[in-house]
C-alpha cells in the first residue's frame, strides 16, 4: 500500500514536469507577450526597455532552465502583470476556490446520487422523468448564462442573496454571510456538475438491481430497504465514486467561469486574467497547481476504490 | 451605498421643512444652492473595476483597471477644469513658460503632505519625472507622452522648472492626463520603483483626497477619506472599489443597488440600466477617435485620393447605430469636438456616397475587372486586413469590409488573437489596412501619433510621415497663446482632413452609469470626474 502510493507520487513528479515543460514552450509559440511589456499604446523603444528587464529577451530554453531551478528550490517565480509572487498569489487565491470547488463538489454527489436512486427506483414513470428533465438543462445550460439570470432574480429582483464576492466587505469573519454569498456559485457550479452523478447512479444501480445477488438477497425475504441500501447501492457506488473524481479534476475549468461572473478571487480567475495577460509565471505556477490536484484526486479515488470493492487491492 | 459611520442626523428636525422648502423650490425656479448641498457624510460609496488595480500610475500596463483609481489616490500637477477641460491647479498653483518656450516654471502648493505625514516638495516632482518617466530603462507607462522633456530643475523647495528639448505648449494638459505625482521619500531607495509590491499591490503613500485603507487581491480596495488633503476632507465616508471582472455583473450589481458608478458601459446595456430609476447614464467625452489605418509604406496610399474614396465608401453613420447603438458621432479628424475652440469643424468630411467612391476609384484608374473587383495595370485592388479580437474592433473591420465589396475593393480580413494582432500589426506593421483606435489628452497636440519620427517604430502606426505636416504641429507646440494655437491646430486639422493619414471612423460617447444621488459629479469627461473626487457627495 505504501510503495504503491510512493510510487504514484514519483509519477505524478515526472507527470508535473513534463507538464510545465509542454506548458512553458507551448504559451512561448503563442504570439505577443505580457500585456502589462506590450500594451497597445506605448512605443516600441518602451516595450524593448521591459522586455529586456524582465529577461524576456533571452532565448526560451534558457528561460525555462532558468525556471526550472528557481522551482526546484520552490521558488515559482513573480508575476510579470502584478509584481508579486506567484507563490503567494496561488496561496490567497487557493482558499476560495477550494471552498467553492468543496461545496459545489457536495453539492453535486449529494443531490446527484439521491436524483439518481430516486430515478433509478421510479424507473420510466415520471420521477424519472423529471430527473431526467432536470439533468438535461444542467448539462445544456451554459454556467456563465445560468449565473447571471440567477443574479438577476435572487439578487436584482429578490434581493435575498448577495451576487458578488464571497463575504461582505468591512465585517469580519460571520460563518452564515460567507454561506449566503456561497449559495448562488456553489449552487450553480453544482447544477452543471450533478447531471453526471444522475446518470451514472442511476444506470449503476438499475444494472445492479437487475442482478442475481440482489434477486437472492430478495429471495431471502430482507427489506428491500436493507436490500438497497446494504446490498445494492454498495456496489452501484463504485462507478459513482469514479465519477465525481472526474468531476473533482474538471471542477477547475468550471470555476474558472463561475469565479469571473460571481467575483470570486479564486484560482480560476487567476488563471483567465495570467492566460489573457500572457503572464508566463502565473500560468505555469496555475497549470502546476491545477496538475497537482488532479495528480493527487486520482490517487485518492484509486484508494477509495480499494475502499467500497473489496475485490480492489492495491499491492 | 452603505452607512458605515453611525448616523448622526442634525437636521432630522427641520426635514419636514426642507421637504416643504424643495417643493417650493421646484416650484419657483429649481432647489436652492443650500439644500442641494445637503451631503450625507455616512455613504461609503460603491464602485467597479474589471481587474486588480496597480496603485502606481507608471508602472507597465496599469491601464483601464488603474487609471481612475488612481486618478483618485495620486493628485497631479494640473487637472481639467470640469467647464472646459482647460488645465487647472492641483499640486501645482501657477506656472508659466519662458519667452522661447523651452523652460516651464511651476509653483507647487505649499503644506500638502503625503498619507504617511511627510511634506510634499520638490523633490517628488523632479523623482516622478526625473528618476522614472525619464528613466528609459524601466519603460514607465506612457513615458513617450513626455518626450519633449529633457529634465526638472528643483528651484526650491516649491519651485520646478521643466527643461524642455522643444516647445510644448500642451504640457499643463499632459499633466493632467493620468501623471500623478508619486512620493521620493517611499520610492527612491527601491531597486525599480515601479514594482514595489508593498506600494502597488497594498497601501501606497498618496496625496488624493481618498487613500487606501486596505487591499484585498482580487476582491475589493476599500479607500477611507484623507483628512490632510489640501482641498478639505472629503463628504463621503469611503469609496470600495470592487473587482468584477465581467461587465454584465456590474450592470445587474449596479441595477441590485451594490454598485453606485459603472464607468465604461456597453452601449448595449444602456437600455438595461433604464430610466427613472436609482441610476442615470452620463455621455461623458473622451479626446478618442476610431480609425482604419493605411499602412503609409505601400505605395498605393501615395496618393490621398484613394484614401478618401475609401473613407467615402464607409456609411460611418450604420457603424455607429449598429455598433455603439447610435452613442458616438462621425469623426472628421483626430482632434474630437469636445476641445471646443482648438475643433476645426470646416473640413472636409467624405459623407457616404458609394456611387462617388467608385468614380473617384475609376478617375484613378482602378476600373472594375470582369470578376467585379477594382483593378489598375493587371493587379487587383486588395488589401490585407488583420484585425483583433478587442471590443468592437473585428465586428467594425467586417462592417467595412462589405461596405468596401460594394465598390469593388477586397479586404482580406484575418481576425488575431489580441496579444498576437499588437505584436504583428502594431508592432511590426504587418499590415495594409487595419481598423483600431487612439485615445489622447484633451489637446490638439496629436504629435506622437502623426510626427515622422513616431513612424515605424512609435505611435504612428500608419507611417505617414510630411514635412508639411511636422512643420504645422512645431508651430502649434510653439504656440502659447490659445488664439495662436488655433490659428496653427486649424491649418494643422484641414491638411489631415485632405491627407488622411487615417481614415477617421467615429467619436465614441464614454458611457457611465452612476447614482442619482451622487452630485458634485463632473460630466465632462471620467478623467475629470475622478480627479474632482473630492467634491462628490450623496444627497442626504
Amino acid at each position: 500500500m505504501t510503495v504503491y502510493v510512493v510510487r504514484r507520487l514519483l509519477q505524478g513528479v515526472l507527470v508535473l514536469f513534463l507538464v510545465s515543460l509542454l506548458t512553458f514552450f507551448m504559451m512561448n509559440l503563442a504570439p505577443g507577450g505580457p500585456s502589462s511589456l506590450i500594451d497597445f499604446q506605448s512605443t516600441a523603444a518602451e516595450r524593448e526597455a521591459r522586455l529586456a528587464r524582465f529577461g524576456l529577451d533571452r532565448p526560451v530554453h534558457e528561460r525555462y532552465l532558468v525556471w526550472l531551478a528557481g522551482a526546484i528550490r520552490g521558488d515559482l517565480g513573480t508575476s510579470i502583470n502584478q509584481g508579486l509572487p506567484v507563490s503567494r498569489l496561488l496561496a490567497q487565491r487557493i482558499g476560495p476556490t477550494l471552498t467553492l470547488g468543496v461545496a459545489s463538489l457536495v453539492l453535486a454527489a449529494v443531490f446527484g446520487i439521491v436524483f439518481g436512486v430516486i430515478a433509478a427506483l421510479r424507473r420510466d414513470r415520471w420521477p424519472d422523468h423529471l430527473v431526467s428533465t432536470v439533468t438535461t438543462l444542467g448539462m445544456s445550460v451554459p454556467n456563465f448564462w445560468l449565473g447571471i439570470v440567477m443574479i438577476i432574480l435572487f439578487s436584482v429582483q429578490l434581493g435575498w442573496l448577495p451576487a458578488s464576492g464571497s463575504y461582505s466587505i468591512g465585517r469580519g469573519f460571520e460563518l452564515g454571510d460567507r454561506i449566503r454569498h456561497l449559495i448562488l456559485p456553489a449552487g450553480v457550479l453544482a447544477f452543471s456538475l450533478m447531471p453526471n452523478v444522475v446518470r451514472v447512479t442511476r444506470a449503476a444501480l438499475l444494472e445492479v438491481l437487475a442482478s442475481d445477488y440482489v434477486r437472492t438477497a430478495r429471495a431471502k425475504g430482507l427489506y428491500e430497504r436493507t436490500v438497497l441500501i446494504g446490498h445494492a447501492l454498495r456496489t452501484a457506488l463504485v462507478p459513482v465514486v469514479a465519477m465525481i473524481g472526474l468531476i473533482a479534476t474538471v471542477l477547475f475549468s468550471g470555476s474558472v467561469v463561475i469565479e469571473s461572473v460571481f467575483g470570486w478571487a479564486g484560482i480560476g480567475r487567476l488563471a483567465i486574467e495570467a492566460a489573457n495577460g500572457r503572464d508566463y509565471p502565473v500560468i505555469l505556477g496555475v497549470t502546476l497547481l491545477a496538475g497537482a490536484l488532479v495528480i493527487t484526486v486520482n490517487i485518492a479515488v484509486d484508494l477509495l476504490y480499494a475502499a467500497v470493492d473489496p475485490r480492489i487491492r492495491h499491492g | 451605498m452603505e452607512n458605515r459611520r453611525p448616523a448622526h442626523r442634525p437636521y432630522r428636525a427641520i426635514r419636514p421643512v426642507v421637504a416643504l422648502a424643495l417643493a417650493f423650490g421646484l416650484l419657483f425656479g429649481g432647489p436652492s444652492a443650500a439644500f442641494a448641498q445637503e451631503a450625507d457624510e455616512t455613504v461609503v460609496l460603491n464602485l467597479a473595476t474589471n481587474a486588480d488595480p496597480t496603485l502606481n500610475p507608471w508602472t507597465p500596463g496599469a491601464v483601464i483597471e488603474s487609471n481612475l483609481i488612481n486618478t483618485i489616490l495620486f493628485d497631479q500637477l494640473t487637472r481639467y477644469s470640469p467647464e472646459d477641460l482647460t488645465p487647472v491647479p492641483a499640486l501645482a498653483t501657477d506656472w508659466s513658460a519662458s519667452e522661447d518656450g523651452l523652460a516651464w516654471t511651476f509653483e507647487l502648493r505649499e503644506g500638502v503632505q503625503w498619507s504617511d505625514g511627510e511634506p510634499f516638495t520638490a523633490d517628488d516632482v523632479a523623482f516622478t519625472f526625473n528618476d522614472v518617466i525619464k528613466n528609459e530603462a524601466l519603460g514607465a507607462q506612457s513615458a513617450s507622452q513626455f518626450a519633449p522633456i529633457d529634465r526638472v530643475e528643483i528651484t526650491d523647495d516649491h519651485t520646478v522648472v521643466f527643461h524642455l528639448n522643444t516647445p510644448f505648449s500642451a504640457l499643463p494638459y499632459y499633466l493632467a492626463s493620468f501623471a500623478g505625482i508619486i512620493p521620493a521619500h517611499v520610492l527612491a531607495d527601491a531597486e525599480n520603483p515601479l514594482e514595489v509590491a508593498s506600494f502597488n499591490k497594498d497601501v501606497p503613500v498618496t496625496t488624493g483626497p481618498f487613500k487606501v485603507a486596505e487591499f484585498v487581491p482580487g476582491s475589493f480596495v476599500r479607500l477611507e477619506p484623507n483628512p490632510l488633503h489640501w482641498a478639505g476632507e472629503p463628504r463621503l465616508a469611503g469609496m470600495i472599489f470592487r473587482v468584477i471582472p465581467d461587465p454584465n455583473t456590474q450592470v445587474a450589481q449596479a441595477r441590485g443597488g451594490q454598485l453606485d458608478v459603472v464607468t465604461r458601459l456597453n452601449p448595449n446595456d444602456v437600455a438595461g440600466i433604464g430610466s427613472g430609476g436609482r441610476l442615470e447614464v452620463l455621455q461623458q467625452s473622451q479626446n478618442l477617435f476610431f480609425f482604419v489605418a493605411p499602412n503609409h509604406d505601400d505605395p498605393r496610399f501615395d496618393d490621398p485620393r484613394l484614401k478618401q474614396a475609401l473613407l467615402t465608401a464607409i456609411d460611418r453613420q450604420a457603424l455607429i447605430d449598429s455598433l455603439l447603438d447610435g452613442f458616438g458621432e462621425i469623426a472628421t479628424g483626430p482632434v474630437a469636438p469636445m476641445l471646443g475652440a482648438l475643433y476645426e469643424p470646416d473640413v472636409p468630411t467624405y459623407p457616404y456616397d458609394p456611387e462617388a467612391a467608385g468614380a473617384m476609384l475609376d478617375e484613378l484608374g482602378w476600373t472594375v475587372g470582369p470578376d467585379g473587383v477594382r483593378e489598375r495595370d493587371g493587379e487587383r485592388l486588395e488589401f490585407a486586413m488583420p484585425t483583433g479580437q478587442f471590443g468592437d474592433l473585428v465586428p467594425a473591420t467586417l462592417l467595412v469590409q462589405q461596405f468596401w465589396e460594394d465598390i469593388g475593393v477586397i479586404a482580406d480580413v484575418e481576425v488575431m488573437e489580441w496579444n498576437a494582432y499588437i505584436q504583428d500589426v502594431v508592432v511590426n506593421r504587418n499590415y495594409e489596412v487595419t481598423l483600431a483606435w487612439w485615445s489622447m489628452p484633451p489637446t490638439a497636440d496629436v504629435a506622437p501619433y502623426f510626427s515622422c519620427d513616431a513612424a515605424q517604430s512609435g505611435n504612428n502606426i500608419p507611417n505617414y510621415c510630411s514635412e508639411e505636416l511636422d512643420e504645422l504641429m512645431r508651430a502649434g507646440r510653439r504656440a502659447i497663446t490659445l488664439d495662436d494655437q488655433i490659428e496653427a491646430y486649424s491649418e494643422m486639422q484641414r491638411l489631415l482632413a485632405v491627407e488622411l493619414p487615417y481614415l477617421y471612423l467615429w467619436y465614441p460617447d464614454i458611457l457611465t452609469a452612476k447614482s442619482v444621488n451622487l452630485h458634485g459629479f463632473p460630466e465632462i469627461t471620467a478623467a475629470t470626474a475622478f480627479q474632482h473626487a473630492v467634491d462628490w457627495y450623496v444627497a442626504r
